[in-house]
């Protein structure tokens, strides 16, 4: 009975969105115009902000208020997570014992950490030059963190610090818009030097947020897989 | 999208119903992608081997995807959270059994 | 410029807050106040300047359409003035009142789904709304499972799951709608919006109103709301009663006024808003824990407020804003105060709580002028409120209106049954077993007693809100207006 309903309304949902999305002129060049964004953003990105990557000059620069908010919800995840798994049953933890791996998965783990670690860095420090940035990089290095948690069970990781670097580069973001907002005029403001198009140190604070964006990530999202893993000391 | 909504709408298992979930948003995750998608553009990242950026896909919609797989990821945390707490509580995830909350 | 800081101030202290938290583990109750009266000043300060002109802040250093602006009118100002007067009360009583768990977080959760609140009103494009609306979302989610006892993890979970369909479905709304025209900026939509002829567009908007009805808890998106607002912790459920819905009111408000404006698509939410009054009041008649008819009882309210907004006359709408605010002072109250009576007595049910009203004279009293006040009788803010919106819907013509007066009225007295039902046990009967009296903190009684003394002073002189609420509702309903303001 149930599978029925939910087929019916199923069916009503996709012919709905099939008619609507018919409509919609995908695939055509739909920003030709002078004033959609889209076209302005492609024109001028590089030259206005200074990053080979237009996604990235969008995704920090003119729509950087939508990253602040993405950003924050990482947080709230994050500080959801350890609030509802609070105080859970200490005891259950320590009747199970887990075997440990073997020698060779420990060894690689060990070995590959460092080099997933520098490869997730490279991401998003390129961020501006590249595919990739702040986000991206942060969930290679969260995932780094995840091959330790499983193949070494043994290594202690300093969980209290990453909570520190999560919220300094939280407030380093903020910090980074009040001062465009003092020295620019207003909030988000670009008002660092454009640099030359294609340097590693071009596009003013874009390099900046990125990199205190993809350590907020990398530290936040370590941090959920440990609350999940119950590895809080 | 349609395929996620369906796994939430019938299965039993809080966890089948969070998988329903995540596949339902990354239908629209695709969705929203293809929306920005200009035939015979590529992708919008000027170096030395793209031309003008008259032949670039727009960027717009793939920023507004980032956000939503980040908002996306969160909630998934979210949710997978509430679980471990609810099989702490019940000691089962079987949806139809957790109905102690009545009219 | 002002604007910017009553969204990034809460946010920055909430980043703050783990490294608070290294320093001393009883600061973090303090935080929330110093931003909430922080930006309870800001937004009183800033409201005279933006009655007539709303102010365009910038972010970004791009003016718009091109990158994302914040509008800073009488209504988005306004609100961000009430989420920050009832943050502030329900951040006082939390103080005293939130005593287990991880204390930290919670407030750090609290001053983010505040933040989330009032970027969600003061913003001016479509997808920076959908992202402060998560941020509402999301903190709301966790912290209505923060005391982690069975019956609350089990209604956050269908929260989340029902919320997360929802915002889903925005998404959809928002993908179909740039498809179309390109923009996000909700100004350039709304012009662009007579060009395009095609039912795509209607369906867009089922899809947003949809989504954002989800939080709104609009029938028959309300399934979450009775469990979610009645296990959460008291001071949760004033929060979640008092502002969440009505960020998601506002929400669906603003996309049917200033980005489409079809006028046949009010009366359909018209009926929708009655449907949920009859179906509020009706279920809330029928419960016994007391926390569950009051959340039904928020459900029957949305459903009033959104049929006095679907008016879509100025009258109507200002109507709807003021039941809108005498709505959230009440239900806080309410839920404050059955948070210390549920917590004396031990137990939800409202037979548990017999002649409870000699023992707690302050808190009981306080309920009690919230209840007469969401009933609708003089002197108080909600008479006011109900007046207003059955004036504003006997303008409307024809029989059809006079037959929805008479449901809103049907809708009326049922309240007052439940209320006085409440108010009677309160009173009049006799205890049953003999109840710990603790004695009720300054921290809660205080917040208590402010709010019943604005929702009297409201009652009495309706009359200096209202030139607020006609801006508000000229911000609302005068799209051509909205657009030459944003666009120049």
């Amino acid at each position: 009975m149930r599978i029925v309903i939910s087929c019916a309304l199923l069916i009503i949902l996709s012919l709905g969105l099939v008619f609507a999305l018919e409509q919609a002129p995908l695939g055509s060049n739909h920003i030709d115009k002078k004033d959609k964004p889209g076209r302005y953003y492609l024109d001028q990105g590089m030259e206005k902000t200074g990053a080979a990557n237009v996604v990235t000059s969008v995704v920090v620069t003119y729509r950087g208020f939508d990253t602040l908010g993405e950003v924050t919800i990482l947080f709230i995840a994050a500080i959801g997570l350890g609030a509802v798994l609070y105080s859970r049953k200490k005891e259950k933890r320590d009747q199970k014992e887990k075997p440990s791996a073997s020698l060779i998965l420990q060894t690689g783990c060990r070995f590959l950490f460092p080099l997933i670690v520098l490869f997730g860095t490279y991401v998003f420090i390129h961020g501006h030059l590249s595919p990739g940035g702040g986000f991206q990089g942060g969930v290679i290095i969260a995932s780094a963190f995840l091959l330790l948690f499983l193949g070494c069970k043994e290594k202690k990781i300093p969980m209290k610090s990453m909570n520190a670097v999560e919220s300094l580069a939280g407030i380093i973001f903020v910090g980074i818009g009040l001062a465009g907002l003092y020295w620019g005029g207003s909030f988000l403001e670009n008002f660092l030097p454009r640099g030359m198009p294609h340097m590693l140190l071009s596009g003013g604070v874009i390099p900046i947020i990125y990199i205190a964006i993809g350590f907020k990530v990398g530290a936040e999202l370590a941090g959920i897989v440990a609350g999940l893993i119950e590895r809080n000391p | 999208m349609i395929v996620g909504l369906y796994t939430m709408l019938t299965k039993k298992n809080l966890i089948k119903v969070i998988i329903g979930l995540s596949l339902f948003e990354t239908g629209i995750h695709l969705l929203l992608v293809v929306v920005g998608y200009i035939q015979g553009a590529t992708a919008p990242i000027f170096s030395k081997t793209t031309g003008s950026s008259a032949e670039m896909v727009d960027p717009t919609p793939q920023a507004l995807v980032l956000t939503a797989i980040v908002i996306g990821v969160a909630i998934l945390a979210l949710a997978l959270s509430l679980a471990i707490r609810l099989h702490e509580h019940y000691g089962t995830l079987n949806l139809r059994k957790i109905r102690e909350l009545k009219w | 410029m002002v604007a910017v800081l009553l969204i990034v101030v809460p946010l920055g202290l909430a980043f703050a807050m783990p490294l608070f938290n290294f320093v001393s583990k009883h600061i973090a109750g303090y935080i929330p106040i110093a931003a909430m009266l922080c930006n309870l000043i800001l937004s009183i300060l800033l409201l005279p300047s933006v009655m007539e002109n709303p102010q365009i802040v910038v972010l970004g250093g791009l003016s718009p359409p091109l990158g994302i602006h914040l509008v800073a009118g009488p209504l988005g100002v306004g609100l961000s003035g009430l989420i920050s007067l009832v943050g502030l009360a329900v951040s006082i009583y939390a103080w005293g009142y939130i005593k287990q768990g991880a204390q930290d977080k919670y407030h750090a959760l609290y001053l983010l789904l505040l933040s989330g609140a009032t970027g969600a009103v003061l913003t001016g494009d479509l997808f920076n709304l959908f992202v402060f609306y998560e941020i509402l979302c999301i903190s709301s989610y966790a912290l209505v499972a923060y005391l982690g006892d069975r019956n609350g993890v089990e209604s956050a979970v269908k929260y989340l799951i029902q919320g997360s369909v929802g915002s889903g479905l925005i998404l959809v709304g928002i993908a179909i709608l740039y498809g179309m025209f390109g923009t996000l900026n909700m100004a350039q939509i709304a012009i662009h919006i007579k060009d395009v002829d095609s039912p795509a567009i209607f369906l867009a908007l089922v899809f947003l109103v949809t989504g954002f009805g989800v939080e709104a808890a609009v029938f028959p998106l309300n399934a979450w709301l009775p469990d979610a607002h009645s296990t959460a912790p008291s001071s949760i459920s004033a929060i979640l009663s008092g502002i969440a819905i009505k960020v998601g009111i506002y929400a669906v408000a603003r996309v049917l006024f200033t980005i489409f404006g079809v006028a046949v698509v009010f009366q359909y939410v018209l009926l929708l808003g009655l449907v949920t009054l009859l179906v509020g009041e009706i279920c809330a008649f029928s419960q016994d824990n007391i926390k569950r008819m009051l959340a039904y009882s928020s459900v029957g309210q949305v459903g009033l407020i959104v049929f006095a907004i679907c008016i879509a006359t100025p009258d109507g709408v200002g109507a709807g804003l003021f039941q809108l605010v005498s709505h959230a002072l009440s239900k806080a109250v309410l839920f404050l105060g059955v948070g210390y009576l549920v917590a004396c007595s031990g137990s939800m049910s409202l037979s548990s709580l017999n002649g409870i009203g000699k023992r707690m004279p302050v808190v009981c009293f306080a309920c009690v002028v919230a209840a007469f006040s969401l009933v609708g009788l003089p002197p108080f803010a909600g008479f006011a409120g109900k007046f207003l919106i059955i004036r504003a819907a006997l303008a409307g013509k024809g029989i059809f209106f006079t037959v929805l007066i008479g449901i809103v009225l049907l809708a009326t007295v049922v309240e007052g049954a439940y209320f006085f039902r409440m108010v009677q046990t309160l009173y009049f009967k006799d205890a049953k077993k003999q109840i710990e009296f603790k004695k009720t903190p300054a921290s809660a009684s205080i917040p208590i007693l402010a709010l019943v003394v604005l929702i009297v002073a409201l009652g009495v002189y309706p009359d200096v809100l209202l030139p607020y609420l006609k801006s508000a509702a000229a911000d609302l309903l005068n799209k051509a207006g909205y657009i030459k303001e944003v666009l120049g």
